[in-house]
């Protein structure tokens, strides 16, 4: 029976693909190539431009000044230091879209590498994460000065930053491992990324408040969209200035996990094709 | 000990031309029915049942044709392929020199290449350190280390990429061709690293084109023909067997396919045409100025007056450089009949570069009637070698002399002035 033989293929595939501890402790042992690899992004980005960084910091901060004048002058939203707050939405948007996007080219990219030297392809990916999130930390520089010039003075849970940060890290490593491995069989990723992220863009909280959408939306969004989560856990840290419900930051934590695990068995999925197909 | 094992190797490609190759195809696919099982599928074997084993600390050759499999068992030795089925078994760390410099980034120096490439082949910041000056020396590369790579030569990278992957000290050397690259004199100085690697008691597996590469360094030699093993063992006779082989289906093709390339009345047939190098072993690979000997095997059917055989050296297939036969040195050979060797020796194969079409034939005295033409079915390799080096096919064996030097650059007499150009129209005198 040629299903049955099928099913128990599939079912041994998926087996395989969980990383096994080795698997996770060769990734560990090539800790240095992810240092170089986000060095050498790095690098590059900023190396031909003294002013590189502002560069990267002008993007945030003119969407951020454009959403504020649309939002307090010409169709006023109501809330009080709006700037802050879109800024906030704004800068873990652009880590995700630099990730998701950076991180679905990151292993095509990188073909001559991948069909000719044995590595964990994973890092590449990762790597793009990682780079996007140093980008993510030199632009909260910006963030606090808004928020000192707005005179709100972060409270001690700002503590809690890391896990906030942690949280995005894990989910978006997700994202970019599946992204990255679908890139090598479908050759059109990037295009169709390009329709979902500006999709994903409108249904994200990052302009708009969660609270003001109609009937249920607002419940349905945290469940269906964790961006909204991870949005929502910086605002109530930074924004709002008080301590987070507890169970809300572990169930945002738990879903990045969750995304994690899905992207990496997609990864797991595709990574013995990359090195003959990329 | 074993350092690689490799136990019924195979290695399948599939080939999908229905597969879908974007979402948009995918998506096309759902509205558009398919035919069941008209979903082509295309299976190609690129190693069948492979086994070996390459004891540790010896050098192992592999050699076959272009499109043998050799690349695919190199990358399934060094992991980046996964085998269809059977297992291979690996002591030691692994150094795949399958492209040079390959994990290069253009816009970074070519000190922060090493240690990312050094990353790449999984080595600490300290292990990289601590062989950064000899990575630099054997690379040559001197003040352009702090250079960014895109404004290296291709040369430069070259030597980047070897001196990289040779000095990061693996157990077990992987190499596909790389020993052919870059210049003679840095040629030379990889194989002299191989050579140290060897004494190191390090495992080295090459493939090779050069026969001759893989008679002197091997310990045993592997031939694989279309992904499946056709001799394993010592490296002298493995070769001869696969340039019999390979010697032989260039006579197949001579026979049958091909009738324009060779005709004549087969009286006289020649059976089979053999290269030998100095030493008298048959290869393909010379450098220039190396001993040739062209032999040809012939079988007589009748008895023949007077033979004359000859051969051709063409470059390409339109330049013909030499056509040497027996009559023209002197060579009266009463009459043949039977089976007979003939040779032709070259003391110095004044060639340069290149890759050389080689004719044979037999006629009768006169020279008009053939018995036998085989055109340009032979073809032989020949290496540069510094000193022997010329623009076109054929190196003088000659040498420069300077007399009567001026010394220093000529310079005009003050008060000089030049002569105006000619006017067109007139003609100088």
């Amino acid at each position: 029976m040629p299903g049955a033989g099928l099913r128990t293929y599939y079912f041994k595939a998926m087996l395989s693909v969980i990383p096994g501890p080795d698997r996770l402790a060769e990734l560990f042992r090539y800790r240095e190539l992810l240092y170089n690899l986000v060095a050498r992004d790095l690098k590059v980005r900023y190396k031909n431009s003294v002013i590189g960084v502002f560069w990267s910091l002008l993007n945030p901060l003119a969407m951020s000044a454009i959403f504020t004048f649309v939002f307090t002058v010409l169709m006023p939203s109501g809330l009080p230091r709006y700037a802050l707050y879109v800024l906030i939405g704004l800068l873990a948007w652009n880590w995700t879209v630099g990730a998701v996007v950076g991180g679905a080219q990151s292993v095509v990219a990188h073909g001559h590498l991948v069909r000719k030297v044995y590595f964990p392809a994973e890092v590449l990916p990762i790597s793009t994460v990682i780079s996007n999130l140093v980008n993510f930390l030199f632009a909260l520089i910006p963030l606090f000065l808004l928020m000192f010039t707005l005179g709100q003075v972060p409270g001690p849970q700002l503590i809690l930053l890391p896990v906030a940060i942690v949280t995005q890290l894990l989910f978006l490593s997700g994202l970019a491992l599946a992204a990255s491995a679908l890139n090598v069989p479908f050759r059109d990723t990037a295009a169709v990324l390009d329709v979902l992220m500006l999709g994903w863009f409108f249904l994200t909280p990052v302009f708009y408040r969660v609270e003001d959408l109609a009937g249920d939306w607002s419940r349905l969004m945290y469940i269906v969209n964790p961006l909204a989560s991870i949005i929502a856990n910086y605002r109530i840290l930074l924004y709002y200035n008080t301590w987070p419900d507890p169970l809300f930051m572990v169930r945002t934590f738990v879903q990045a996990l969750a995304v994690l695990a899905a992207g990496y068995l997609v990864f797991g999925l595709l990574r013995d094709r990359l090195p003959e197909e990329v | 000990m074993d350092a690689v094992v490799c136990d019924r190797v195979s290695k399948r490609f599939i080939l999908r031309p229905d597969r879908p190759r974007s979402f948009q195809e995918a998506l096309i696919g759902l509205f558009r029915p398919r035919p069941k099982d008209g979903a082509r599928r295309v299976e190609f074997w690129a190693l069948r049942d492979v086994s070996f084993a390459v004891r540790a600390g010896t050098t192992f050759g592999i050699v076959g044709e272009n499109g043998s499999g050799k690349s695919t068992l190199l990358r399934v030795i060094a992991r980046i392929l996964k085998p269809t089925s059977g297992a291979v078994r690996v002591a030691g760390r692994v150094t795949a020199l399958l492209e040079l410099g390959a994990g290069f980034h253009p816009e970074l120096t070519g000190r922060e290449n090493i240690y990312l490439y050094g990353s790449i082949l999984g080595l600490k910041r300290r292990e990289v350190n601590a062989r950064l000056d000899e990575i630099i020396g054997f690379a040559e590369l001197g003040e352009f280390i702090d250079t960014p790579v895109k404004h290296y030569s291709s040369g430069m990278l070259v030597r980047l990429g070897f001196a990289v992957a040779v000095h990061l000290d693996p157990d077990i050397l992987i190499t596909d061709e790389v020993l052919a690259v870059g210049d003679e004199a840095f040629q030379h100085r990889c194989l002299e690293k191989v050579h140290e690697f060897a004494r190191a008691g390090k495992t080295i597996i090459m493939v090779s084109h050069d026969l001759n590469l893989v008679r002197q360094l091997c310990d045993e030699a592997l031939w694989l023909d279309r992904g499946q093993v056709r001799a394993l063992g010592d490296p002298v006779s493995v070769t001869r067997a696969y340039l019999d082989w390979a010697n032989a289906k260039a006579f197949r093709r001579a026979d049958a396919p091909a009738p324009n390339r060779r005709w004549g009345s087969f009286d006289v047939e020649v059976t089979r045409v053999e290269f030998l190098d100095g030493e008298g072993n048959p290869t393909w690979f010379f450098a220039t100025g190396d001993p040739l000997t062209i032999r040809l095997h012939y079988r007589a059917h009748r008895r023949i007056e007077r033979p004359v055989f000859g051969v051709g050296l063409h470059l390409g297939e339109s330049v013909h450089i030499t056509g040497p036969n027996t009559r023209f040195a002197g060579l009266d050979i009463p009459y043949i009949e039977g089976d007979g060797i003939i040779e032709y020796r070259v003391r110095e194969l004044n060639l340069t570069r290149g890759v050389y079409l080689v004719s044979v034939a037999v006629s009768d005295h006169s020279l008009t009637h053939l018995y036998d033409y085989h055109d340009r079915l032979y073809r032989l390799e020949v290496r540069s070698r510094p000193g022997f080096e010329a623009f076109g096919p054929v190196y003088l064996p000659a040498e420069w002399r300077h007399l009567n030097g001026v010394a220093g650059p000529i310079r005009p007499r003050p008060g000089y002035t030049p002569a105006p150009p000619p006017s067109p129209g007139r003609q100088p005198e």
